[in-house]
């Protein structure tokens, strides 16, 4: 579903070049759950605005659905994210003005969803994670750990199959983390693609597939599929 | 495709900035759309037909300091030196100079007193058969003066029998049209109408009665006179030059002033209607000016504080064409509330003048027109900082936390 071959990002500012990524090359196929780990400024959310089309790399290729994203207008990435890919971010980016219903709603308005259907969308979508009677509520009336089950929603409301989530709880206690990394199992289960960056590695353990960025590369890439007790460490199960 | 309720919603969610802008959007309306009818109100009064070819007109004044001399004679000799100039169409003394702001009015009445009937207001001068010429006006009824119609004062009971009036004069006093041979009273003395004159204004245009005018058939003596001229449009600046000279060579006894034009003398007149003028296009280009600088700052304010959140939308599938519209949107909706708060306040604003300065009833194409004007500029002020909101990146959505 998704494939990178050497892409490389090179960040131009004014006196500095930062390479922030070099020569990366990812396969992921359809229904997998990827944790992706690395020290900071490694180059990992870097990797998932790329993948995300939030980003333009500077060489390489990258296909998404087996379609070259880097020919691509603005519009049409636009319109491709909105489609096939939800975002989660770490510090939810939730619209302070809209209330949760609205929130929800954004995706699918882009979408171009008639409103009795993206009705139906969102009260499905705020149901599932459990805060379908507070959908006229703000987001700064809820938890944060709320706030990111409403952003999951958002998220899930255009039906993507492609789920990229940097950090969903570098903002959220133990307890909440586990919540929602408990929905994002059951968002994968039910046929979802993840790709979630974290640097808990208790939850990176829950993920069938580890992949660490070192540098802007792919330093180590393990396979704990089947062996959910397994530790996260250099001497990994399997290296590619 | 169109966000409307969403972006109404978040609008009554946080209304302080919209609610400014709103305030002076209405305010600018109220303001501008009365100010633009006062203009075009005092535009109108300016280029009004006064009856005379001011271009090709001028006067001038002259004070004697010796009083032995025939000055009846001498202001005969005067009208004919000018008469003798090249250029010139005609000269005659008047009493008065019409459109300067100085002159005489009286009320002229139906019937002599006691019981003077019905009066109506007019102001008039005095000038021999070469008035009507010489101001350039036409008759459309009856006649013009001959010299047997002209009094020569010597006392102050020899007093003209006959007079020519504006139009608009002869149908208020006469309002069922037989004016024209009639005769009215001023004072106790009878005066008969004998010539109709089209079009010709009195010495001050703002008078409600401006357009009511008399000349009457006299020639008064006075050590200070006023003559009128009549040139050739081309001629008139090289004869006003000249005209001093030639009055102190056949009497230096003299001092000739004031030489000036018709239409220099009327601007002279209405020099505070102009002032007042300038200063309400000022009025109108610098509120209109912080509007568009008020809309324009407030979405530049509001897109760095929702940076994030366009970002956010952005990433979620968001065109660049769909942040434009949103703030294009949001900014119709602030801007449609001012306008109507605006065109409601320049309502009341107009009748609140209308009593205090009678001035006439605001004509609503005015509110209207401001309004689309108002709009059509908040558009433009908003589409640069849309643009630019368009452009932020949507991995600021991952970037900033
Ligand atoms: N817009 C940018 N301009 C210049 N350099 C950038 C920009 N964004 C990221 N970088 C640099 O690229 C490198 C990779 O950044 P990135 O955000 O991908 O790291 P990360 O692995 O997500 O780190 P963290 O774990 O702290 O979130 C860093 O050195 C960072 O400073
Ligand atoms: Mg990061």
């Amino acid at each position: 579903m998704l494939s990178m071959k050497n892409i490389n990002k090179v960040y131009q500012t004014e006196k500095v070049q930062t390479h922030a990524l070099r020569d990366f090359d990812l396969e992921v196929s359809e229904g997998e759950f990827i944790a992706v780990t690395g020290p900071s400024g490694s180059g990992k959310t870097t990797f998932l605005n790329i993948a995300g089309m939030l980003e333009s790399y500077s060489s390489g290729d990258y296909l998404l659905d087996d379609i070259n994203v880097g020919k691509l207008s603005d519009n049409a990435k636009a319109d491709l994210r909105n489609q096939k890919i939800g975002f989660i971010f770490q510090g939810f980016n939730l619209i302070p003005d809209l209330n949760l219903y609205e929130n929800v709603e954004v995706p699918l308005r882009y979408r171009g969803i008639k409103s009795a259907q993206r009705k139906q969308r969102i009260m499905d979508c705020l149901e599932q994670v459990g805060l379908a009677s507070r959908a006229k509520h703000l987001p700064q009336q809820l938890s944060g750990g709320q706030q990111q089950r409403v952003a999951i929603a958002r998220a899930l409301a255009g039906k993507p199959r492609f789920l990229l989530a940097d950090e969903p709880t570098g903002n959220l206690d133990s307890l909440m983390a586990r919540q929602v990394m408990d929905l994002l199992e059951q968002i994968n289960r039910d046929g979802a693609t993840i790709i979630m960056v974290t640097h808990d590695p208790e939850l990176a353990r829950r993920a069938p597939r580890n992949i660490q960025v070192v540098d802007g590369q792919l330093a180590d890439f393990t396979l704990y599929q089947g062996a959910p007790d397994m530790h996260v460490s250099s001497h990994a199960a399997a290296q590619v | 495709m169109f966000e409307c309720k969403p972006i109404f919603n978040s609008l009554l969610r946080s209304k302080a900035g919209a609610m400014m802008l709103l305030v002076q959007i209405a305010i600018t309306v109220a303001i501008v759309s009365n100010a633009s009818f006062i203009i075009y109100d005092r535009v109108q009064y300016l280029k009004q037909e006064t009856g005379y070819p001011e271009e090709s007109i001028f006067s001038f004044s002259i004070t004697s300091f010796v009083e032995d001399f025939d000055q009846l004679q001498q202001i005969e000799i005067d009208e004919s030196v000018l008469r003798g100039i090249p250029g010139v169409i005609n000269a005659v003394n008047l009493s008065e100079i019409p459109l300067s702001g100085s002159g005489s009015a009286s009320s002229i009445h139906t019937a002599p007193p006691p019981d003077t009937g019905r009066g109506v207001r007019a102001a008039y001068v005095l000038g021999d058969e070469n008035s009507v010429d010489t101001l350039g006006v036409k008759i459309i009824a009856g006649r013009n003066f001959n010299q047997e119609d002209v009094v020569i004062q010597r006392s102050p009971d020899q007093v003209a029998t006959v007079a020519i009036a504006s139009k608009s004069f002869v149908e208020e006093m006469f309002p069922d049209g037989d004016g024209l041979g009639n005769t009215v009273f001023m004072g106790p003395y009878p005066v008969q109408i004998i010539g109709v004159v089209e079009k010709m204004m009195g010495p001050w245009l703002k008078d409600r009665k401006a357009d009511n005018f008399i000349i009457f058939p006299m020639v008064v003596e006075s050590t200070f006179q006023k003559m009128l001229v009549r040139t050739e449009p081309s001629e008139r600046a090289s004869v006003m030059k000249q005209v001093e000279a030639l009055m102190l060579e056949n009497n230096g006894d003299r001092v000739v002033s004031n030489v000036i034009g018709m239409d220099d003398d009327k601007a002279l007149y209405n020099a505070g209607d102009m002032l007042m003028l300038r200063m309400l296009l000022v009025l109108i280009v610098v509120l209109v000016l912080i509007t568009a600088l008020g809309i324009y700052g407030l979405t530049m304010f509001n897109i760095s504080k929702r940076t994030k959140q366009i970002g956010t939308r952005r990433a979620l599938g968001a065109r660049k064409s769909a942040i434009v519209r949103y703030f294009l949107i949001e900014n119709s909706m602030v801007c449609s509330a001012g306008l109507l708060i605006g065109i409601v306040g320049a309502i009341y604003l107009g009748d609140a003048l209308l009593k205090a300065y009678s001035l006439p009833a605001l004509d609503i194409m005015y509110v209207v027109v401001t309004a689309i004007v108002v709009f059509c500029i908040s558009v433009l002020s908003v589409i640069i900082p849309a643009n630019r909101a368009a452009n932020i990146s949507p991995s600021i959505a991952t970037r900033s936390v």
